[in-house]
């Protein structure tokens, strides 16, 4: 927990509210259809698949592979001013979505596509916690 | 089997362009801008206001109903008239939606156009700079972005530019050929933003935006605007400029986004480009010079390859044989694009393949015996795309 925490926060809506709740309690959880058994994100409240509206936030397994990822050198905000050079990267989920994180615990130069990573939960407040990755060891 | 669309085949016509002053244009407004640049198009059209009688526009995200406000502007009340919405995409779009609204027998005459103050914007304050204030603050994401510090276009090209690179062996070198080249077009473009020469070296000697695009991978804020005027073949024989025919148009828009299967290495322009060729009864190669929606270099790089000039994965080598070059296997972005002329969201694009086909640019800059002129658009979330075949003899 940080009380000076500058970056900046999510802003859950309705609909999303389930998925920032589960990562408090360090759980990973994606929107599944009851008919199709597929998982999807971004929230949406019919499958995409099959338009089904019977569905549950289940429990993912946090693994994946670096789909791709870029490296900031901007800075966009100030609370990243002191965060440059930071990566952000695309998880190919195992269950099938893909997810906009931070790779941490892995030296620039070690970042790949294709590298496995597993979530990793970052309580950066006392009301949120942000799902990271980290290589898988 | 002919195509559906080639019923559409150079029945309508590109006969006014017109733009505004491009680059920094301190104090501007879009709309201003935009007026100029559709006074300019209707007066090179040798028509009026009261000529016109379609007005199709993309505002700049935050006008409700943008084309109200030009039309408003230009004393033009209309038998048609929209205002589009998939981003860069759009200019191409409203091309192709004048000549079905004209072919549908809704009005006879249209203006399109586009004008943005994004420079003017930006420029605003610290803050706005910081932030790269090019899209309203009203947009931007609340969640799933901004915590993890992911913000701007940058680096959600930068994503398919890295994957490329992963896939097919694609370089920093092999972008900076992109910039280099389109920058030494801008060079003899007098109205062009960036004018000063750019070298391979310098282009990877400067600093680094979000890895793995430096400055000169990144297109130009710009403030600035272009338009056409479209009407029917008929009517465009009656006109002073040489009609430019529309030969071809094709989209696709994969809305299921940028992240999805592969979009952003396999991207829309395969498909549009596809139905655009089919429409035109034409292929890449009777293209005599291609103005790409150049937001990032390896856009270009990429939609070379998806519009069939070589095959995917090898954009990197096609780029450094000089192909793009006036005078290449392939003159692109012989205004210097949207990386050095000036970004107006692939309106410019457009205006310069107009040119090219008429033939009415300097020696210097004149793909010589011009027939067939390629201009692309990309944009809305990344994930749409146009495509547009101009033709000089139908």
């Amino acid at each position: 927990m940080n009380e000076t925490y500058l970056k900046p926060l999510p802003v859950p809506s309705e609909e999303s509210r389930p998925f920032w709740d589960a990562c408090r309690r360090h759980e990973f959880r994606l929107q599944r259809c009851a008919a199709c058994q597929r998982y999807w994100f971004p929230p949406s409240n019919v499958c995409p698949e099959c338009l089904s509206d019977q569905w549950e936030w289940a429990l993912a397994s946090g693994h994946g592979t670096v789909f791709s990822f870029v490296v900031f050198h901007r800075v966009y905000h100030p609370g990243f001013r002191d965060a440059v050079p930071y990566p952000v990267a695309i998880i190919a989920l195992d269950e099938g979505p893909r997810f906009l994180s931070n790779v941490i615990d892995c030296p620039l130069d070690e970042l790949r596509v294709g590298l496995p990573v597993e979530v990793v939960f970052d309580d950066v407040t006392d009301d949120c916690t942000l799902p990271k990755f980290r290589p898988v060891r | 089997m002919k195509h559906p669309g080639a019923r559409l085949r150079n029945r309508y016509a590109i006969v006014g362009v017109g733009q505004s002053e491009i680059g920094e244009v301190p104090g501007s407004t879009s709309l201003g801008l935009l007026t100029t640049a559709m006074k300019a198009a209707i007066e090179d059209a040798g028509l009026t206001n009261r000529d016109v009688d379609g007005l199709i526009t993309r505002g700049p995200d935050d006008i409700y109903c943008h084309h109200q406000r030009m039309g408003q502007r230009l004393g033009i009340d209309a038998s048609f008239s929209t205002s589009t919405d998939n981003g860069g995409a759009s200019q191409i779009l409203s091309v192709a939606l004048a000549c079905m609204a004209i072919d549908a027998g809704l009005c006879e005459t249209v203006v399109t156009g586009f004008g943005r103050n994004t420079w003017s914007r930006k420029n605003q304050n610290d803050a706005t700079r910081m932030r790269g204030n090019i899209v309203p603050q009203s947009q931007e994401e609340n969640e799933f972005e901004p915590e993890f510090g992911y913000f701007g276009a940058p680096a959600t090209h930068g994503f398919g530019a890295r994957r490329h690179m992963a896939l097919y062996g694609t370089t920093r070198e092999h972008f900076g050929h992109i910039a280099v080249t389109f920058r030494d077009h801008a060079s003899r473009n007098p109205c062009a933003q960036k004018r000063e020469p750019l070298t391979l070296e310098q282009y990877l000697a400067a600093r680094l935006i979000v890895d793995p695009f430096g400055l000169y991978d990144c297109s130009l804020v710009t403030d600035g605007a272009g338009a056409l005027v479209i009407t029917s073949a008929e009517r465009a024989r009656d006109l002073p400029q040489p009609p430019v025919y529309v030969a071809g148009f094709g989209f696709r828009n994969n809305l299921r986004g940028w992240f999805y299967d592969d979009h952003m290495v396999d991207t829309a322009a395969q498909q549009a480009s596809r139905q655009a060729y089919a429409m035109a009864g034409l292929g890449p190669r009777d293209v005599d010079c291609a103005q790409i929606y150049d937001c990032f270099t390896y856009m270009v790089l990429t939609q070379l390859e998806d519009y069939g000039f070589c095959p995917k994965g090898e954009g990197g080598p096609f780029v450094a044989s000089g192909a793009l070059r006036l005078g290449g296997a392939l003159p692109t972005n012989t205004s210097g694009g949207q990386l050095s002329e000036g970004h107006c969201e692939g309106m410019l694009q457009i205006v310069e393949a107009v040119h090219q086909v008429r033939r009415d640019r300097p020696p210097d800059r004149q793909v010589p015996d011009c027939e067939v002129a390629l201009a692309s658009g990309h944009g809305g979330n990344t994930v749409c795309h146009s495509s547009l075949l101009l033709q000089r003899t139908p």
